[in-house]
C-alpha cells in the first residue's frame, strides 16, 4: 500500500519534470490552429515537417549552432586546463598564499554575473571587443573557475599523495607529473565540471543579449529569442526552434549524466 | 612531497593566468561598478559625482527597491524549504527504486533546459484560456471557473507564479545531490545497523540524515545563492511587470541601467546585490556552525 503510493508521487513528479520536453516536441508539429486550441496533450494531426524546415532555413539555424559550438568549446578548454591547474597548485604546492587564493575562488561562487553586466559593456567598447565572441568567453570562462576549482580541489584532496611522490622520485617534472599523471586522475570530476559549465554557456542569454547584436555572432539562445519576436505568429516553428536549441544539451547531459554525481558530491563533501 | 622543488617561475605558471583572468574580469569590473555609483551618469554625458546619493535614493526613496528585495528573499526561503521534500524524495528513490538513476536523470531535466524554453513552455501554461492557456483550461475543466485569471499579468499573483516555476525548475537538482549523498553512504553502516535491529525508517533517522548533513548544507547554500541570483528567468516571463510586480534585484538593476539609462544608479543597486550574496553566505555559514555546536 505504502509502496503504491511511494510510486504514484514518482510517477506525478516524472510526469510533471519531463513534461514540458514532450508538450514542446508535440507543440513542435502542431499548426498554430491545433496550438491555439489549448489541447495541450493532443497529437497533431499530421506532423508538420514544414516548422523544422522554415525554422532551419528562416532561422540562421546552423550559423547560431556553430557560434554556440565556438563559444562553448574554447570557454570549456581554458576552463578546464586553467582551473585544473590552480587548484593543483592549491591543494599541492606548499605556499603562502594558497589558502587565500583559494578564499578569493570561493567568493567568486556567490557573485552574480550581471552584477558585471554594465561595467563590461563600457570596458570591452573600450577595447574594441564588443561585439565580438571573445567578449562572452571571458566573462563565462572567469565565472565558470570558482565552481570549478572548488570541485576540482575538493577531489585532488582525495587523490593519495604516493603517486605523485614516486613519479617524482623517478625524476618527473612537475609538469609531466601534472599532464601525464594527474589529469587522468582527475578524469571523473572534470566531466562533472565539464557539464556544469556547458550547460550554464550553452543556455546563457542575458549577457550574450546585451554585448551582441551582430546576427553573424549570435548564440542558439538568443538566436532562438530574436526568432520568436520576428516569428511571433508562426508558434510550430518556434517550437521547431526550441527542441533543436535544446537537442545539443539534452544529448551531452544523457550521454554524460552517469558521471556528473560522481564527481560533484566528490568536490562538494570535502571542499 | 616535492614541494620543495616548486620554484617561483612553476607556481606562477601554475596560478597565475588562472587568477589574473579571474580578478581581470570578475573583480575589475566590481570595482568599477563601485566606482560608477558614485555619479549620476547616463553613459553618452559627463559623469557628474554625487557620492554617495545614488545609495540613499535607493535605500530611502526608491519605491521599487526594498519590495523587490524582499521578493528576491522570498525566493530564497521559498527554495530553502523545497531541499526537506527533496531529500525526502531522495531516501524514498533510494528505497524503493531497484534502478534509481534513470528516474533521478529525468527529474534533473528542467535544470537543463535553457531559461528562453522554460519561459515559453510556462508562459503558455499561464495564458488566458483564450490563447490555450494549460492551467486555466484544466480549471476550466474541473468547474473551478473563479480560480481562472491571467497568471502573469496579474499583480497579486504574478509573483507566486514565478516562484513556482523556479520550485519547480530546480527540484529536480537537489533531489540528484541529496540522492548521490545518500548513495555515498558505505553499505556497512547500514548492515552493522540492521544488526543492531535499526532498519527503514529506524536507519534513516540514525543514519541517513545525520550521514547526509554536509550535502543538505551543500543544498541550502547552492538554493540560498541561486535564489538570490535569481534574474534571467524572470526577465524572460516578465521583465519585473506588470507594473513593478514581479521585480527583483536584478531586474530591478538591469531595468535601471539598461531601460532608464541609469547607470550610476543601476551601478549602485550591482554593488548592493553583490553585498547581499556574500552578505547571505556569510550568516549562512554561522547558522551552521552554531547548529553544529548546539547539537554536540
Amino acid at each position: 500500500m505504502r509502496k503504491i503510493a511511494v510510486w504514484i508521487l514518482f510517477s506525478v513528479l516524472f510526469v510533471s519534470q519531463v513534461y514540458p520536453l514532450v508538450w514542446l516536441l508535440l507543440y513542435s508539429f502542431k499548426t498554430n490552429k491545433e496550438i491555439m486550441s489549448g489541447q495541450f496533450l493532443s497529437l497533431p494531426a499530421t506532423l508538420q515537417w514544414d516548422n523544422y524546415s522554415s525554422a532551419y532555413t528562416a532561422g540562421h539555424y546552423l550559423q547560431y549552432l556553430t557560434n554556440s559550438l565556438i563559444v562553448v568549446s574554447i570557454t570549456l578548454l581554458f576552463t578546464l586546463v586553467l582551473s585544473a591547474m590552480v587548484s593543483y597548485a592549491i591543494t599541492r604546492f606548499n605556499w603562502k598564499w594558497g589558502k587565500a587564493v583559494m578564499l578569493l575562488f570561493l567568493i567568486g561562487i556567490m557573485i552574480p554575473i550581471q552584477s558585471t553586466l554594465l561595467p563590461l559593456v563600457v570596458i570591452f567598447k573600450n577595447i574594441g571587443i564588443l561585439n565580438t565572441h571573445l567578449s562572452l568567453i571571458l566573462p563565462y570562462i572567469a565565472f565558470a573557475i570558482p565552481i570549478a576549482v572548488f570541485i576540482l580541489s575538493g577531489f585532488f584532496r582525495t587523490v593519495p599523495r604516493e603517486i605523485e611522490e614516486s613519479a617524482s622520485m623517478d625524476g618527473a617534472s612537475v609538469y609531466r607529473i601534472f599532464f601525464n599523471i594527474m589529469l587522468p586522475i582527475i578524469a571523473p570530476p572534470l566531466m562533472t565540471v565539464t557539464i556544469l559549465t556547458f550547460i550554464d554557456v550553452w543556455n546563457e542569454y542575458i549577457l550574450a543579449s546585451t554585448f551582441i547584436s551582430k546576427i553573424s555572432l549570435k548564440t542558439l539562445p538568443f538566436g532562438i529569442y530574436s526568432f520568436f519576436s520576428q516569428y511571433s505568429t508562426n508558434h510550430g516553428a518556434i517550437g521547431a526552434y526550441l527542441i533543436m536549441g535544446a537537442i545539443p544539451v539534452i544529448t551531452i547531459y544523457f550521454m554524460l549524466s552517469e558521471k556528473i554525481t560522481k564527481g560533484m558530491v566528490a568536490g562538494a563533501i570535502k571542499g | 612531497m616535492h614541494a620543495a622543488k616548486i620554484s617561483k617561475l612553476t607556481l606562477s605558471v601554475f596560478v597565475l593566468p588562472c587568477l589574473i583572468l579571474y580578478v581581470v574580469l570578475v573583480f575589475v569590473p566590481i570595482s568599477v561598478a563601485a566606482y560608477y555609483s558614485l555619479f549620476q551618469w547616463n553613459g553618452i554625458g559627463e559623469k557628474l559625482f554625487v557620492g554617495l546619493s545614488n545609495y540613499s535614493t535607493m535605500l530611502a526613496h526608491d519605491p521599487v527597491f526594498w519590495p523587490s528585495v524582499w521578493r528576491t528573499i522570498m525566493f530564497a526561503f521559498f527554495s530553502m524549504a523545497e531541499i526537506p521534500i527533496a531529500l525526502l524524495i531522495a531516501v524514498l528513490l533510494t528505497r524503493y527504486v531497484r534502478k534509481p538513476n534513470f528516474l533521478v536523470s529525468s527529474y534533473f531535466l528542467p535544470v537543463i533546459l535553457s531559461v528562453v524554453v522554460i519561459g515559453q513552455l510556462w508562459k503558455s501554461i499561464y495564458n488566458p484560456a483564450s490563447l490555450g492557456g494549460l492551467l486555466n483550461n484544466a480549471l476550466d475543466f474541473v468547474g473551478l471557473e473563479s480560480w481562472t485569471r491571467t497568471w502573469l499579468a496579474d499583480p497579486e499573483v504574478s509573483i507566486f507564479a514565478l516562484f513556482f516555476v523556479s520550485l519547480w525548475q530546480y527540484l529536480g537538482y537537489h533531489i540528484l545531490i541529496q540522492f548521490t549523498g545518500i548513495q555515498n553512504i558505505s553499505q556497512e553502516v547500514y548492515e552493522a545497523a540492521k544488526i543492531d535491529g535499526a532498519d527503514g525508517w529506524k536507519a534513516d533517522r540514525y543514519i541517513t540524515f545525520p550521514l547526509v548533513v554536509p550535502v543538505f548544507k551543500i543544498s541550502m547554500v547552492l538554493a540560498v545563492i541561486g535564489s538570490l541570483k535569481v534574474f534571467d528567468m524572470v526577465m524572460v516571463m516578465t521583465a519585473g511587470g506588470p507594473a513593478h510586480a514581479t521585480e527583483v534585484i536584478s531586474t530591478h538593476m538591469y531595468n535601471k541601467t539598461f531601460a532608464a539609462l541609469e547607470y550610476g544608479y543601476g551601478s549602485a543597486i550591482s554593488i548592493f546585490l553583490v553585498i547581499e550574496c556574500l552578505l547571505a553566505t556569510v550568516l549562512l555559514n554561522k547558522l551552521f556552525k552554531s547548529s553544529e555546536d548546539s547539537m554536540q
